[in-house]
């Protein structure tokens, strides 16, 4: 038996920007004859959930993490054995977008994500008056420097609808490929 | 024959799940158990061996075992851990002292093969204490982070006012009901 490369992917962002519902979403569109959990049964999420999906030949290990404040403070135990980062943004909040954007910048200062693609999904293009990824994008490369030379990639999407979702996959299982010499796939060991 | 009947239980859904309430002695497990059965506060006494109800949620049946937490019969604790589908750790974030001793009885269970695929709910019970611990201090002085191939929540409830609990089974329910 050949076993799969496997890569893990944190997905993160402020609480309610749609985190747990892209992973169904994503499971959904990669598992076959997965049956994901309804939207509306989703709840606010404190703890892990976790998704495997197999894609391009190297299998996706996602964690989803709670985005509320005080659990922010959790999200840097995921960081050393992250390969890619994906960050959702509510792109219909544009009143938490400043927060949004300040978590994020937060995030990448961390030395352990130094190098490690990031994938930054303007979620909830399936409502009306939602800010576009063009005004989204600005807002989230502003700080060039903190990014410096790791990839790093603005995406519209609809986790609801799961418009987009295939896209941003195959971006960043192409990055994870690039890197796999600056971190390469994780050990099956068991914890 | 029995897959056949198997199939059929699944297709109406009345097939009972089986979960263990487990966690250190006094941090709530039997007031729990009665709380998700009859609704109400009993009185308890420290459990020396185990109870066991069947609690029904919404359109699910549970078997809910509720075992002894002292230190002398946690060994036991391993002798029902075959065909669980679901645990619920019940931790009291009261007992600052404590949650270390917590800390290892929870990972030295989840080391055990049996309960590789069983959901795990975390229970920061005692919330209407003051100076408990938060969800976010539980979390941490449990060591959750380390638990990466296994979707678990934490809840913090007051099995004695009874908050929390309906967020914790519903989310439960339908975990066990996704997992399918």
């Amino acid at each position: 038996m050949v076993q799969k490369d496997e890569f893990c992917v944190l997905i993160l962002g402020l609480d309610n920007a749609g985190k747990t519902t892209y992973l169904e979403s994503a499971k959904a569109k990669f598992k076959k004859n997965y049956k994901s959990m309804h939207p509306s049964k989703i709840t606010t999420t404190v703890g892990l959930n976790i998704g495997k999906i197999d894609v391009g030949g190297i299998r996706l290990n996602f964690w989803d993490l709670g985005g509320q404040t005080e659990l922010q403070s959790l999200w840097d135990k995921y960081y050393a054995e992250s390969h890619a980062i994906i960050y959702i943004v509510d792109s219909s909040d544009r009143e938490r977008i400043p927060d949004s954007k300040e978590t994020f910048d937060k995030m990448i200062a961390n030395e352990n994500l130094q190098g490690i693609p990031l994938l930054v999904l303007a979620n909830k293009q399936d409502i009306p008056d939602c800010m576009g990824v063009r005004d989204v994008k600005p807002i989230f490369n502003k700080n060039a420097h903190l990014i410096g030379k790791r990839d790093c990639m603005v995406m519209p999407i609809s986790a609801l609808t799961g418009d987009g979702i295939n896209e941003g996959i195959c971006w960043l299982v192409d990055c994870i490929k690039r890197h796999v010499y600056i971190r390469p796939p994780r050990n099956n060991d068991e914890s | 024959m029995g897959g056949l009947l198997s199939y059929f239980r699944g297709l109406f859904g009345s097939r009972e799940m089986r979960i263990l309430i487990l966690g250190l002695d006094g941090a709530g497990k039997t007031t729990i158990l009665y709380r998700l059965q009859v609704g109400e506060v009993v009185t308890t006494i420290p459990t020396i061996g185990f109870n066991v109800e069947q609690v029904q949620y919404k359109n699910l049946k549970f078997q809910v075992w509720d075992l002894g937490g002292q230190t002398s019969i946690r060994p036991y604790w391993r002798c029902y851990y075959s065909n669980t589908d679901a645990i619920i750790y019940v931790v009291d974030s009261a007992d600052k002292e404590r949650i270390g001793i917590s800390k290892d009885e929870l990972f030295h269970m989840l080391r055990e093969e049996e309960l590789q695929d069983a959901i795990l709910v975390v229970l920061a019970n005692k919330q209407d204490m003051a100076g408990c611990m938060t969800v976010a201090e539980v979390h941490q002085a449990l060591g959750l982070e380390a638990l990466k191939n296994r979707t678990f929540q934490i809840f913090k409830t007051s099995a004695t006012k009874g908050e929390g609990l309906d967020q914790a089974m519903d989310w439960l329910a339908n975990a066990l009901q996704n997992r399918k």
